[in-house]
């Protein structure tokens, strides 16, 4: 039809292929990705520094809701942030309680207006599991212990949204 | 399978997290890349690129003051875009289909969720050497063509 908009196909200049060699010395093959990975797992006492530093600030931006001060949303998006990141950086290094834990501190808050009581306790919850975790390094899904401790936090979220 | 020698490439890496910046760093040192820029955010990547020739972008989505999705529509639709073409890989923990949806529809090249491991970056930078896609300029989207498939039997009137 004449009045369907237009649509332009456009070839890109394909350098990529023109700058990469194919094959020899250096090319990503098997034994590569094998030390590219190995690099990863060599910087898991790194991640453990980074996941401290960060539960320090989101317990503080956890303080800074319970004080009621006025920035509250601010303290509520730092809170996103930071868990949202624990999301993203912890099944990299194995600590893949920190990614579950981390996914559904997320999700709470990111549908927060505000946090009463009951949304600080759950906040609270989670940072403390996380901090648990990696106090006592509980990588992989952490045994029993962590089951535990994602039932007994399923238990409490499941409380929230009933109330 | 051919296998590619990425050090004649160049990378900018685009995170607001400094501990993820590092790792991503790291691994593309690991996969054997030389150059490796950073920005902090999808302002700071667009001024860094406006003097540094990127080949691949790897950008996160989370970011302030401008976000990856903010990023990569400026980098597409800007009169003025230093590297409208340049690949990007977003890299993000925001995991749900409509997000990634999303990501898709703002141009991004491909879509790796966080988190990550040296075998999916490097299987995201194969795909995005060994299969270049055609941009599509139309009046609601400039990007990478969003049809991964081609049908050529299929007739009807929505071909994506």
């Amino acid at each position: 039809m004449d009045d369907e908009p237009k649509a332009e196909v456009i070839t890109p200049p394909d350098t990529l292929k023109k700058k990469v060699k194919t094959g020899g010395p250096g090319a990503v093959d098997g034994g590569t990705l094998e030390r590219a990975e190995a690099v990863i797992a060599d910087m898991t006492d790194n991640y453990v520094e980074w996941a401290a530093k960060d539960l320090a600030k989101i317990y503080q931006a956890l303080d800074n809701l319970k004080a009621e001060k006025k920035d509250r949303k601010d303290a509520l998006a730092l809170i996103f942030q930071l868990s949202h990141d624990m999301k993203g950086q912890g099944g990299s290094f194995g600590y893949t309680l920190m990614t579950i834990l981390g996914g559904t501190l997320c999700n709470f808050v990111e549908k927060l207006e505000d946090a009463g009581s009951v949304e600080i306790e759950v906040i609270q919850l989670h940072i403390n599991a996380m901090a648990l975790v990696i106090a006592k390094q509980m990588k992989g899904d952490g045994g029993k212990e962590g089951v535990q401790l994602l039932k007994g936090l399923g238990l409490v979220a499941a409380k929230v949204s009933k109330e | 399978m051919d296998t590619f020698n990425l050090e004649r490439l160049n990378f900018l890496v685009v995170d607001d997290s400094s501990h993820m910046r590092s790792l991503v760093r790291s691994v593309l040192h690991g996969l054997g890349a030389k150059h490796i820029e950073e920005a902090t955010d999808g302002a700071d990547a667009y001024a860094r690129l406006c003097t540094y020739a990127a080949d691949v972008v790897i950008c996160d989505w989370q970011m302030s003051p401008m976000d990856g999705l903010e990023f990569v529509r400026l980098l597409r639709t800007a009169t003025n875009s230093p590297n409208p073409f340049v690949p990007v890989i977003m890299l993000t923990a925001h995991t749900e289909t409509k997000r990634v949806m999303e990501a898709r529809d703002a141009g991004i090249t491909e879509f790796l969720a966080k988190p990550i491991s040296a075998q999916q970056l490097g299987s995201r930078i194969r795909a995005v050497i060994e299969h270049p896609r055609p941009f599509v300029r139309a009046e609601s989207y400039i990007g990478p063509d969003r049809r991964r498939r081609q049908d050529p039997d299929f007739e009807g009137p929505e071909r994506r």
